[in-house]
């Protein structure tokens, strides 16, 4: 009897370990509206704040949030959450280039068919970003929340003590910088310090911090694909490419895989970084006494007329089609996205809300008095990209990255060839 | 008080195997229904140039690990099974890196082996050598994962050839000592046909282990420097969980534990004719 009891017991704990993970995260016939944030401390203390503010005036719709549940990344929880059918009502952290796959899947709510939401979304965004985030069926599925645009950061004082008062604006003054700045400090032939640094791994997202900013700034906002096209056998992609490859060649960007070592920016070992506004937090942070930094806009081709785009890191809301109700949570999201909390948003993430003219809006105006390092974000939030429309993004990103790493790191291919060749093999999966 | 592992077995080997075998003939990304594509997704494997990289590359991987850790862990448990001092230390000692995480392994490794900031080549350069691409040569990334996982798993090896080399009988060596032969010759002619079955074993296991070689290129390289340490089990995880071809990654996989079977087996009859 009392071996039968174990054998039971031992059966009933594996059967809810085996399962557990399977379980659904929620009643979906719950009363409230769930509603998943990103994990960051920052953006939890917004969802936490917006959400109290919400529930306060509006009692009959309840909402409430939990960060997304952590794991390797929130794009793998949420696939999770998709195949498991336990997705929240909506999720504010989606990137946009896995939207597409989404709504394909019709797994995501139509949102221009809610009330309000065309009207609220042209007041609050222009047509470019509409453009960008409607999807291939004309319809939209995301809201355009917040960017983080790639610029360049730079140490003010080192560019100073080599003659650079102002950050290098063009691909010759970089690379006059990178020769200026680089140094064998100890005589063994190799350099101590280097211009920059962007990650050498092939892993299909680094490409966002190097390739794909400075194609956009070299294109005017160019894009990779559209529909069936490839769309980047172009100069801009060829000069950013070489570009990049002349600052491996040089040895002006290091070689190293840096994800576990002290901060070489901040240490003074490199001088610039194609980075975002999150370094902010951490720089004002760990920052040296007496340590200066800045952000410009990135190099561009010396030849480059026009404006100067970046990639703006989008990431947007969603609403799930397990929601009972997208007309109501409509409302809380349109809360969501409103000037105030747009401002308290800037306020407690550092991170921009995805609103046209935010630097010339007045509303504003004492934020970025207070917060100056957060001002050419602002200015470059006119002209960002997010990402191209297409189901096949990862794989078109992965392609380029593995060019990249024959053309920029390795120096076994010109950048021309590069490109035919990774235009030959994005059109391959495009069809 | 079978019941219990006759479920985990059907829940967390049958199934998957059975679905696994269903998806080869299904595209499917996951967010979408399966699609039927018969045999479609092995007319896409036949032509596909990197996965055979990838299997080549895993091969690369085998064939100086596996006779690299069998050399180094015999070598170490016969040095372990002399009468040495603070013996139980260096037994201990060799056998730590097995039980720390293979990710922080992984990690601690990519930074001794940084080409320009890295401690090794820090070290080569303060006498007066070259730097070395440890992770960033096409030519070396793959021997330096060798190395790296050598370091990790040879304490497995040691333990395991320890208790074969234990269960040598004494008088063999006392009968050798005799007829005069050397150390050496004890060692050929005794230690190892004596441990044959041990030495299969950690073949065996080696080669099962090298062949799902995973977090050691995922991390350290992400399958770079030019493919060159793309191991098959990166390329099929990839296929499956960043591109979601689900269908696609089945097929893979079990076109690569056909393969390992045929390895195993091959390996076996070797041995046995031996």
């Amino acid at each position: 009897m009392v071996r039968s009891g174990i054998e039971l017991g031992v059966i009933l704990l594996t059967v809810c370990i085996s399962f557990s993970a399977c379980g659904r995260v929620d009643d979906q016939n719950r009363s409230y509206f769930l509603y998943w944030s990103a994990n960051n401390p920052y953006e939890i203390e917004f969802a936490d704040f917006v959400v109290k503010a919400w529930n306060q005036k509006n009692p009959a719709i309840p909402v409430r949030f939990q960060p997304v549940p952590e794991g390797r990344s929130s794009e793998e929880f949420i696939l999770a959450a998709v195949v498991g059918k336990t997705t929240p009502d909506f999720y504010s952290n989606m990137w946009q280039g896995d939207v597409e796959s989404y709504a394909r899947a019709k797994v995501l709510v139509a949102l221009d068919t809610l009330d309000g939401f065309l009207q609220t979304i042209s007041q609050r965004c222009d047509s470019t970003t509409i453009a960008e985030i409607t999807s291939s069926d004309g319809h939209i599925y995301q809201i355009p929340w917040k960017i983080n645009p790639i610029m360049l950061l730079y140490n003010k004082k080192e560019m100073a003590s080599i003659g650079f008062e102002e950050p290098p604006a063009t691909y010759s003054e970089y690379l006059e910088a990178a020769e200026r700045f680089c140094k064998d400090f100890n005589g063994d032939g190799y350099f101590d310090r280097w211009i920059g640094y962007s990650e050498v791994l092939v892993t299909w997202l680094q490409r966002f911090f190097d390739f794909y900013p400075l194609y956009l700034a070299a294109s005017g906002g160019g894009k990779l694909v559209e529909g069936s096209k490839v769309m980047f056998v172009n100069d801009a992609a060829i000069k950013s490419l070489a570009f990049l490859q002349k600052l491996y060649a040089r040895n002006y960007f290091s070689k190293e895989i840096l994800s576990a070592r002290q901060d070489v920016f901040l240490s003074s070992v490199i001088a610039t970084r194609f980075t975002g506004p999150w370094e902010i937090i951490h720089a004002e942070k760990f920052k040296p006494a007496g340590f200066e930094y800045d952000f410009c806009p990135l190099p561009i081709p010396d030849d480059f007329q026009g404006n100067r785009y970046t990639y703006g890191d989008p990431k947007n809301i969603v609403i799930f089609n397990t929601c009972r109700d997208p007309q109501a949570a409509w409302e809380f999201l349109a809360f969501i996205i409103n000037r105030e909390n747009d401002l308290k948003f800037l306020e407690i993430t550092t991170q921009l809300p995805r609103r046209k003219n935010i630097f010339s809006d007045p509303y504003y105006s004492d934020y970025f008095k207070k917060n100056q390092k957060m001002i050419p974000f602002a200015r470059q939030s006119r002209f960002v990209r997010g990402t191209d429309v297409s189901p096949v993004l990862k794989e078109v990103f992965d392609i380029i990255s593995q060019e990249y790493e024959f053309c920029v790191v390795h120096n076994k291919k010109s950048p021309e060839q590069a490109v035919a060749d990774a235009a030959q093999a994005v059109q391959l999966i495009l069809e | 008080m079978v019941s219990p592992y006759l479920l985990h077995l059907l829940v967390f080997v049958a199934f998957p195997v059975i679905f696994s075998f269903i998806l080869m003939f299904h595209r499917w990304n996951i967010i979408s229904s399966m699609e039927f594509v018969g045999l479609r997704n092995f007319v896409v494997l036949f032509q596909d140039r990197l996965f055979f990289t990838a299997i080549y590359n895993t091969l690369i991987f085998l064939l100086i690990h596996i006779p690299l850790q069998i050399a180094v862990a015999l070598l170490l448990a016969e040095m372990l099974n002399q009468q040495i001092r603070f013996r139980a230390f260096f037994r201990a000692a060799y056998f730590l890196p097995v039980v720390i995480s293979g990710v922080v392994v992984t990690i601690v490794w990519q930074q001794l082996y940084g080409f320009d900031m890295g401690l090794i080549n820090r070290i080569l350069t303060g006498l007066g050598l070259s730097r070395v691409g440890w992770l960033t040569d096409p030519n070396i990334a793959m021997p330096s994962i060798a190395l790296m996982a050598t370091w990790k798993n040879v304490g497995l090896y040691v333990v395991l050839f320890l208790v074969g080399l234990q269960g040598v009988p004494e008088h063999f060596y006392e009968a050798a000592d005799i007829d005069g032969a050397s150390h050496w010759q004890k060692f050929i002619y005794i230690t190892l046909p004596a441990i044959k079955p041990t030495i299969f074993m950690v073949v065996v296991l080696s080669t099962l282990g090298g062949f799902s070689l995973f977090i050691e290129p995922y991390i350290m390289t992400g399958g770079g420097p030019m493919n060159s340490t793309i191991s098959a089990m990166l390329y099929i995880y990839k296929q499956g969980f960043t591109f979601y071809h689900m269908g696609y990654a089945a097929s893979l996989g079990f076109f690569f534990a056909a393969i390992i079977m045929l390895v195993v087996v091959i390996q076996k009859k070797l041995i046995d004719r031996e």
